[in-house]
């Protein structure tokens, strides 16, 4: 029985958008960087990041496609509650496959940033376990005021069927 | 003085990126998860990852975009600018899990008012490739 169903299908093309909440802010761009360890200046000492051209701090290069921030609602069963489809898929376990990032500029405490999710596609290919698993692919566009684009996340997410095709349950 | 940026002139195809390796703890995936604003308990809760059949709780893949691109920004300097980051991800890794970024240089070339080295790199857990990354960056002539 395939994977891909009709009612499945129907999800491709679909578009969610998160309006920014607010600024990015300082803080969301220093505590990033204390999670990571990481204390370049950059991303803390507006003098500095003025000597390297900046005029202000930035923030690091992936928060902008890493940050649920865009989000405004309550966390589901799991505690997350950044974007997620909600497809009708059962008896799958979702796994990240890969992020393609594209970035236009620095990100600046100052940015709203929006992000426009799209499913671009579905499909149903082999899988190496025997049977097959569905491969979705998704697009984040996230924008500052103006519709300025600032970050694109292609994304793509693999779901496998728990029970691997030939095997009784 | 901000850290000086490389100079395309000066780096050759093939060069290493500076190794950069950290233990990750529970306490540091609570705090990526705070600082992302994802909550879910994959990254902290050891019942719930039990309950899924994992060993322990799960470094969130995409913080593995963050480390390649600080090694990046560590080596290539203040001005250097993450223009593409293309991850993949290749197994799980676990609160506990020293993970090793290793990367080189695999292309210069000039465009524009800029130049753009190409780098590829990997993150290792012992012997296993845990994410793959290919990167653009800009650098200023």
């Amino acid at each position: 029985m395939s994977l891909l169903t009709d009612e499945l299908k129907a999800w491709i093309g679909r578009t969610i958008t998160y309006p920014a909440c607010e600024e990015l802010s300082r803080a969301s761009i220093r505590y990033f960087a204390l999670a990571l360890r990481d204390y370049n200046p950059l991303y803390s000492d507006d003098g500095y990041a003025r000597q390297a051209g900046y005029p202000s701090v930035i923030a690091p290069p992936t928060l902008v496609v890493e940050t649920c921030q865009y989000a405004h609602r309550p966390a589901n069963v799991d505690g997350y509650f950044g974007h997620e489809w909600h497809l009708p898929i059962e008896g799958c376990r979702q796994i990240r496959a890969g992020n393609d990032y594209e970035f236009t500029r620095p990100i600046l405490p100052t940015d709203r940033i929006s992000a426009a999710w799209t499913l671009e596609n579905i499909e149903e290919r082999a899988s190496s376990r025997g049977g097959t698993q569905l491969f979705v692919q998704s697009v984040a566009r996230f924008t500052a005021d103006g519709n300025e684009l600032l970050a694109i996340n292609r994304e793509t997410l693999v779901y496998q069927p728990l029970q691997p095709a030939g095997e009784n349950a | 003085m901000s850290a000086p940026t490389l100079s395309a002139s000066t780096l050759k195809v093939g060069e290493s990126l500076p190794m950069q390796e950290r233990t990750f703890t529970t306490v540091d995936l609570v705090a990526y998860g705070a600082a992302t604003w994802d909550w879910h308990r994959l990254h902290y809760d050891l019942d719930y990852a039990r309950s899924v059949k994992l060993p322990n709780v799960v470094i969130d893949g995409q913080e593995y975009g963050a480390v390649f691109a600080k090694a990046i920004i560590d080596w290539a300097g203040s001005q250097a600018f993450i223009r593409r980051l293309a991850l993949k991800y290749k197994s799980m890794a676990f609160a506990g899990d020293h993970l090793v970024a290793v990367g080189e240089v695999t292309g210069i070339r000039v465009n524009g008012d800029f130049d753009i080295v190409s780098v590829a790199q990997r993150l290792m857990n012992g012997d296993r490739v845990v994410a793959e990354a290919t990167a653009e960056v800009r650098l200023p002539h």
